[in-house]
């Protein structure tokens, strides 16, 4: 009703806003429902260890596979895999981004939700981590331990995917305007308020 | 090749050029030397992938400087264009290379003692008969330069991009299934030890063929000994279904020896030093028998 009244400003954090409300939507359940059956799973089940833990392990391998191939292409354009040299056997980061200097880059608010929720993930796990070693519940680390593990390796990815994609940007805009030293500073400029 | 080229008028070789048997073999005189594959060098399948980034990046040069991170990357404008693809595409792609992994184990490439296809050069090469193979090879793949490069073994196609999708859906299910039969106030213990056995033998002999000099990535090996794992959930099945005991040890024996073929002719060939392929496998057997009889006493 307020909602409704109050012209929803570009970037809030409302549904109607998003350009990809069904990735959006998945992407998120994924993230809390992970959370959701660590936390509650154990009532929910009757006590069944077993069931929870596999449930968990699936959802949250769910959560990082979306994350990693479908969320994070449709809501923010950034890709990231490890490529493997088969010569050597050394592995290396492959970071791919959307081209936005074309049609003004993506929905703000799929970014907010995207970003935050990369974000609060990892720091909600190793909330529950700290939990569980003052709880000595060894069984559940080692849940909790993987989680954080697949969490925080998405988060670093992405983070250090966005930093190679603005970089990319500001080299093709430097390259397409000419007026390089500005645009550099323009860019880490923004960077600083974003 | 170059003063070749200058020296062409006496060249005694000219009527080279003129026979149709020998193009491929004898380089043009006006060839540049760049034009040639590089032997020494990478030359896979991802060949023209990579000069497509390396002239995309060059015509982008990127301020990477400042980016002062503890992790090397590159980054990439879309060279093989996933970033737009539908969802769907995504998930076809992905679950295809799933189920080439899984075509790997269920056919292994070399059964114990035999090379069942002509693909087995890997299996063959580790056991001294890449020479006389290496030949048979050049001529069916062209693109393999050297003997060299195939005894050093060469990863298939599909088990290049590791995924762990094999690792954790076999490694809970053999979990789940061995812990099945257990009493209730044991279920957990069985499947968190089996869960953890699991993973640490896997980390322990992919450190084995790291060590011993194998040119594979930490978390390819752990894939590869993963998707192997899946003869394995058959034992544990059937050990859940209370096969009886008699009829386990044959029908084990060669669950295993199956996991084992498997796994050797897709590890066999990660470029470990020559000698010591049997060191290298030797742990991959202990798990595998290990995993095994854990199968058997359930």
């Amino acid at each position: 009703m307020e909602e409704q009244a109050r012209q929803p400003r570009q970037g809030d954090l409302s549904w109607r806003l998003s350009s990809h409300p069904i990735t959006l939507l998945f992407f998120l359940g994924f993230r809390i429902s992970s959370l959701f059956m660590y936390l509650f799973g154990i009532w929910l089940l009757s006590k069944n260890f077993v069931l929870c833990f596999i449930i968990v392990m699936l959802l949250l391998a769910a959560d990082f596979y979306y994350l990693k191939n479908i969320a994070g292409r449709r809501l923010v354009g950034l890709r990231w895999w490890n490529e493997v040299d088969t010569n050597t056997g050394n592995s290396h980061w492959v970071f791919e981004s959307q081209d936005r200097s074309g049609e003004g880059g993506q929905n703000a608010t799929d970014k907010r939700f995207f970003w935050l929720a990369l974000y609060a993930q990892p720091a909600l796990w190793v909330g529950l981590a700290i939990f569980a070693i003052v709880k000595f519940e060894f069984i559940w680390l080692s849940l909790v331990v993987i989680a954080l593990v697949l969490t925080i390796t998405n988060t670093v990815a992405f983070s250090r995917c966005d930093k190679f994609s603005q970089a990319s940007n500001l080299a093709s805009t430097a390259m397409y305007s000419g007026g390089l030293a500005r645009s550099i500073a323009g860019g880490m400029f923004s960077r600083l308020f974003r | 090749m170059a003063m070749m080229a200058s020296a062409t008028t006496g060249n005694p070789y000219e009527h080279y050029d003129n026979t149709q048997i020998e193009q491929d073999l004898i380089d043009p005189d006006d060839a540049n030397i760049n034009d040639f594959d590089d032997p020494v060098q990478s030359n896979s399948d991802r060949a023209p992938l990579t000069g497509n980034i390396q002239s995309s990046s060059s015509r982008n040069p990127l301020p990477q400087g400042y980016l002062n991170s503890s992790i090397p990357g590159e980054d990439r404008r879309a060279p093989s264009n996933t970033i737009d693809e539908s969802v769907w595409e995504t998930l076809s792609r992905d679950l295809r290379a799933v189920w080439e992994k899984m075509r790997q184990v269920l056919w292994p490439k070399y059964l114990l003692g035999g090379i069942l296809q002509r693909g087995g050069g890997i299996g063959a090469a580790e056991r001294g008969e890449g020479e006389s193979l290496a030949g048979g090879i050049r001529g069916i793949a062209g693109r393999w330069p050297d003997a060299d490069v195939v005894l050093q073994g060469e990863m298939s196609e599909g088990l290049r991009d590791w995924d762990l999708w094999g690792p954790l859906i076999f490694c809970l299910l053999l979990s789940l299934l061995l812990s099945m039969p257990s009493s209730s106030d044991q279920k957990t213990a069985v499947f968190s030890g089996v869960f953890a056995m699991v993973w640490i033998g896997e980390a322990v002999v992919t450190m084995q063929i790291k060590l011993l000099g194998g040119n594979i990535s930490f978390f390819q090996s752990i894939c590869i000994i993963g998707y192997t794992l899946f003869p394995l959930v058959i034992a544990a099945m059937l050990s859940a279904l209370y096969l009886p005991t008699i009829a386990r040890i044959p029908v084990y024996l060669v669950l295993i020896a199956w996991s084992l073929a498997a796994g050797v002719s897709i590890l066999g060939g990660s470029g470990v030093v020559k000698n010591r392929v049997g060191i290298a496998v030797y742990p991959l057997f202990v798990f595998y028998v290990g995993l095994g009889c854990l199968c058997f006493i359930t």
